[in-house]
Order: C-alpha cells, then structure tokens, then sequence
C-alpha cells in the first residue's frame, strides 16, 4: 500500500531524511520509535504534504501512485490522515462543521454523494461518545480551548469520521495521563480493520503496551536502523537508544 | 492639491446651492440652526492630514468631484425598480430612503404601537416640530465638523425614530437607504434622530445600498439619544456602490443605565468612513461598538471612534475587525478618554486586522487616555496574515486552499457578525462576506 524507497527530504536547507526504506501493506500497524531530532515527525510531514519540506530524493508510493506529486488535500482524498501531534486551535471554525466540511470535501472529490446533515450529526454524536468526548465540544470551535487530551481525542474522532486507508498518527500519546490514553488506543483500535493501515509515530513503548504493533522500526539519523516485532519496543524502552547507534557505527 | 481657501469653497458652495427651506414653510429654530450651520462652515477647520483625526484619511478625491444636493426627487421611481433591491420585509417595520429621501409609499408593516414615531423627518416638520425642535441637534453634531455642519446646513429628510417610555418594539425596525442616480453625482444627506424615552427599548437595523458605478456621496449624520435605562441595538450594514464616498457620522448620548450594542459592518464604497462619538451623561450606561470592514482594490475604509468616560462607572466595549485583501487601506483611530472623575470605568478596545495580501495598507491606532486612577481599561491592536499551519491543518483534511481560506476568513470575522442579533440580516451580512472572501481568496496566489 505504502511504499517509501530512499527517501531523503528535509527543511530550510538541512537533509533530516536520509534514504529511509519503509513498505507498510494493508492492515498493517507499524510503530516508528526513535530519539528527538530523529525524523519521524519530518517523515509524518513529508507523507501529508507540509508545505516548506523538500524531497531530494527518492520516491514515495501509495497504491502505485506517485504521492509526492500531489497536493495536500489530494493525499487526503485518496485516503491519508495525519493525527497531529500538536493540533492547531481554528478560531472562529466551528467543530461540526469543520468536520462536516472536510467529510464532505473527500466524498465530492471520490465521487460520492454528500452526507446529508441527520446522518453526518447522528454518526459524529456516535464516534463521539465512543472516545468519550463531550459532545458539547463539537459545538465549540476547532480544538479551541480543548485540553491536550480533548485535541488528541478530536483529532482521533476525526479519524474515525473520515474513515482514512493509511492512517499517520505523530506522537497521540504524548501529554496524555493513562486514562486518556487508554480511550484514544480502543479508538484507534476499534478503527483497525483488515485494509486500513496504521504508522505509530512514538517517543515511548508505552502505547504500544495498548496498540499493538505488527512491526516496530528504529529511526536514527533519518533512517531506519532497525525493524523487528513488538520486542524491539520493549528492548528499546529498556536499554535506551544509544546500543542501536553503536551497533549501526561499528 | 488645492488651497485650503478652494478647499472650504467646496463645502461652502454646496451648502448655499440649494435652498431647502424654499420648498416648505420652516420654523424658526430651524432657519437657525441652518444659519449657525453656515456660520461654522466657514469657521470650522478643513479637514485634512494635518488634523489628528483625518491623518489617515484623504478627502482630495471627494473635493474634486462636483456633487448636486439631492432636494428633490427629480424623477418618480416604480416600484419595479426598486423591489430588486430590497428583498423581504418579513418580521420588521421599514423604511425606506431613495437618494437620501423618504419614500412613503415603499414603508411597510408601519402598524406602530402606541408610543413610537417612526418616520420621515421632512414629515414630521409638519406633523411634530416640537419633538424636532426639543431634540435636533441635542448632542452638538451640527459644531463637530464641516461635514455634519454641511448635513446640518442643508437638512431636508432623514430617519425619526422616537420611543415613548417603557415601550419596548417586538420586531427590529429596517431602514433602507438606496443610492441609485446614475445620472449626475448627487450629495444625499439623510440627518437621523433616534430618541428612546427612559426604559424604552428597540433594534434598529440600517442598509445602505448603492447602484453599481453610481456616483455619489452619502453624508449622513444620526444622532442617538438614549434617556435612562433605554435599550437601542443597532446594526448597520454598508454595501455602498464602488464608485461613491460614504461618511456616517454617529453621535451618540446615554444616560445613566443606559445601554446601546452596535455592530457596524462596512463592505462598499471606494471611501468609507464611520465615526461614532459617545457620550456619557451620567453613571452605569453601556456602550457596546462592534465593527467588521473588508477592503478590496482600490478601497479605503476608516473607522473612527471618540469615546469620552466623564462620569463614572460607565462601560464601554469596542471590537473592530478587518479583512484586506487587495491594495486598498483600512485606518482605524479609536480613542477612549477616561477623564478624572471617570472612576470604575470599564474599558476595552481591540482592533484586529488580517492582511491577505502583501499590498494592503491598515493604520490603526488604539488610544487610551486615563486620567482616573480606578480604571480598568486596556486595548490592543493585531495586523495578522492567515497562519499557515491552520491552511495546512485543514487542506490535510481534504478541503482545498481556497476553502481553507475562506473557512479562516470566515472564522475570524464570525465574531463580529455574530453579535447581530437579527438573523436575517446575519444572514444577509454571512453571504455578502462569503461572497467577498470568494472573490478575494480566489485571486490570491
């Protein structure tokens, strides 16, 4: 589904991705750990299409098509979601229709009919009490006001209304207390079916203890040095990153 | 540029050109007023870049153009003409204004309660003049500057509206004013008394629409008495022609417990101007001025507030935003003054401008000046360009750059239009914005 070949990108001139390899077939759940400064945030950015970031080389594939050649919403009709890890606040946009707009948007562009207001309300009202997010939120204005975790849960709502293939979801675990973070993974893994893929991007093992991952790469230095199952997180989490540097220099 | 001598010559010739007393008998306070009107145009200071309150703002191109003031009605206008331009009525008393006239037979749902006037002032000479006579001029409009002593000078029609105590309108009242001569440039000068008895209480909603290229200036004068405890929303929403000049001056007075909520939308015109001046006369009045303005090519919009706390414990409130988009300007001068015994004075003022393009030029200029000691007041100013990381959160969700934009543009203004507490007119002000955003936001790279 996703294919990324020797990719190197980066920002204001400086390379962060250095030829970095990555295949992620439908149903997938890929973790990708790795220190600050790393790339994975650039990585999550490059795929979705964030303006100031450039491609020097290398290709990213999705479903065969050219994904760099796209526009950002582009990306999102055929089917990308990034979670942001920090969600910006819109003033002035209201939630529901934000939502709705964006909805919306993606089916006109797949050739779909819109979804009229009584289905969009009653499904939004649904998905919002799954992620035990109060309802009163969608009537406030996007992500304003909204605590860490009530971002981090409207973005996963978000995730859930526009039903993604490939979902990018950038460190949705970090500022959350352990409650929080155990609604929004059974909210992503309530979302996990057999087609939809999933990119973990984390600091930590520990959402990986509640989204279980089907592989786990190391990002050092803008590439992957290493890939293995869900043990890889647990030695990480106990010997640190510094052993896979090592072992990659020597 | 012309001498401040042609300069003043301008006024002076418009204000002896027509002879409005010609075509009634007046009474004698009123020839007054016209002469001491006369008298203060030419002593009165010429506006220009000199003076702190016009630094901004150029009347050059306005004194270039030769204007005729609209006295009468040179032609009859059907009401083919004038229905597409005034669309429903619903659920409110109107009146309606051609080329700064009153036009009776187009006023509607005018089954008043007992307690309001509503109606022409050229009617009410005839009908009324002791209600002008105790009211015109009772906030000192006609000495502020030339251009309201050149409205005062040639009084001729205008809104009256006047609220009896303790009545309280159940449906806003709409007053449409259309600029339609397309023939000569003409100066229409509508003068407006609105006058609530203590405890009265109404909307009063204004529309001023302009003919496409129709040339004019529209220099209306109003001035708002609210007696204690009196309640007054008044929205105003301005799509003049392209190709006009339109100054509204507001002169507002409050008593104590009074309150006056008013959101002024600004979107036409090639030179519009706004100025309210308020007034406390006495303690715990509020005064609430919300303003949106959008500025396209070849545009310039001016917001110009004089807020005076001479007593104390009076609140004010004032939120401006503007949105530029092509290379127009936008000046904003608001100045609120807390004099000494102005204690527990409450107020606030913003002025936020987002900037779409590179080429556009605001002046704003958020004033305080405190000389009271228990105050709380503050004010602040923002000149903004839509954030890229709000584009990009939305067009990662499917929606395209222009509509990003515009949901932002949107999002921003909605503050100020949703103070209107009319929902038609909100309606009507939600689609003349989008459609202005549609265009703005489509040129923009």
């Amino acid at each position: 589904m996703l294919s990324i070949k020797d990719l190197y990108a980066g920002i204001d001139g400086k390379t962060i991705l250095q030829g970095l390899n990555l295949e992620v077939a439908p149903g997938e759940v890929h973790a990708i750990m790795g220190p600050n400064g790393s790339g994975k945030s650039t990585l999550s950015h490059v795929l979705a299409g964030r303006d100031g970031y450039e491609v020097t080389g290398g290709q990213v594939r999705f479903d065969g098509e050219d994904l760099l050649a796209l526009a950002t919403e582009e990306r999102a009709h055929r089917g990308i979601f990034l979670g942001m890890q920090y969600p910006v606040e819109l003033p002035g946009v209201n939630n529901m229709t934000f939502m709705r707009e964006a909805m919306n948007a993606n089916r006109r562009a797949r050739g779909e009919p819109e979804l009229d207001a009584v289905a969009f309300m009653k499904r939004v009202k649904e998905e919002a009490r799954h992620l035990k997010l109060d309802e009163q939120l969608l009537k406030r204005n996007v992500n304003s006001g909204f605590s860490g975790g009530e971002k981090k849960r409207n973005e996963i709502l978000q995730m859930a209304m526009l039903e993604p293939r490939l979902a990018i979801l950038d460190e949705t675990d970090s500022g959350l207390d352990i409650d929080a973070l155990r609604v929004i993974s059974d909210g992503v893994n309530a979302l996990r079916t057999p087609d939809r893929s999933i990119i973990l991007i984390t600091h930590y093992q520990r959402l990986l203890e509640y989204i279980q991952p089907d592989h786990v790469h190391v990002l050092v230095g803008g590439r992957i040095l290493r890939s293995g199952d869900k043990d890889l997180a647990l030695e990480l989490e106990e010997k640190g990153y510094g052993w896979i540097e090592e072992e990659a220099a020597a | 540029m012309s001498t401040l001598t042609e300069q003043r010559g301008w006024f002076s010739a418009l204000a002896s050109s027509s002879e409005p007393e010609q075509s009634g008998p007046e009474p004698d306070w009123l020839r007054n007023t016209r002469v001491l009107a006369r008298d203060a145009i030419r002593e009165l200071p010429v506006p220009n870049r000199k003076l702190e309150a016009w630094r901004y703002t150029s009347i050059e191109g306005l004194l270039q153009q030769e204007f005729t003031p609209a006295v009468e009605q040179g032609r009859t206008w059907t009401h083919e003409e004038l229905e597409p331009w005034l669309g429903p009525a619903a659920d409110v008393y109107r009146l309606v204004f051609v080329n700064g006239q009153c036009i009776p037979r187009l006023a509607t749902g005018l089954e008043l309660p007992t307690g309001v006037t509503l109606g022409s002032l050229r009617a009410a000479l005839g009908t009324d003049p002791k209600l002008l006579a105790t009211w015109l001029n009772h906030t000192g409009a006609h000495e502020e500057h030339l251009f309201s002593a050149l409205n005062t000078a040639l009084i001729h029609d205008g809104l009256l509206l006047h609220i009896a105590a303790d009545v309280e309108l159940d449906r806003p009242i709409e007053v449409v004013y259309l600029n339609l001569e397309q023939d000569k440039a003409l100066l229409n000068q509508p003068r407006n008394l609105v006058v609530l008895e203590p405890g009265a209480s109404a909307t009063l909603v204004e529309r001023f629409i302009g003919a496409e290229e129709a040339v004019y200036f529209h220099n209306q004068v109003t001035e708002l008495v609210l007696q204690e405890g009196a309640e007054l929303r008044h929205y105003r929403m301005q799509e003049e022609s392209r190709a006009s000049w339109h100054l509204a001056s507001l002169y507002l007075s409050q008593d104590a417990h009074s309150r006056y909520q008013g959101t002024s939308l600004s979107f036409g015109g090639r030179w519009a101007r706004t100025e309210y001046q308020a007034r406390f006369q006495h303690e715990a009045a509020q005064c609430e001025l919300n303003g949106l303005y959008t500025v396209g090519k070849g545009q310039l919009t001016d917001f110009h507030l004089d807020i005076r706390h001479s007593v104390p414990n009076c609140t004010s409130r004032e939120r401006f935003k503007g949105i530029l988009f092509g290379k127009g300007r936008a000046v904003f001068d608001g100045r609120i003054l807390v004099e000494k015994q102005a204690q527990k004075s409450d107020a606030q003022l913003r002025n936020d401008n987002l900037m779409l393009v590179r080429d556009a030029e605001v002046d704003t200029k958020p004033q305080l000046e405190i000389h009271a000691d228990d105050v709380q007041c503050s004010h602040g100013t923002t000149v903004g360009q839509l954030d890229p990381q709000q584009v990009f959160y939305l067009r990662s969700r499917g929606i395209d750059t222009d509509s990003a934009r515009r949901m932002l543009c949107l999002g921003f203004a909605g503050e100020i239009i949703d103070t209107i507490e009319v929902p038609i007119l909100r309606e009507q002000a939600m689609e003349r914005l989008t459609a202005t955003i549609r265009t703005a936001t489509e040129t923009l790279e």
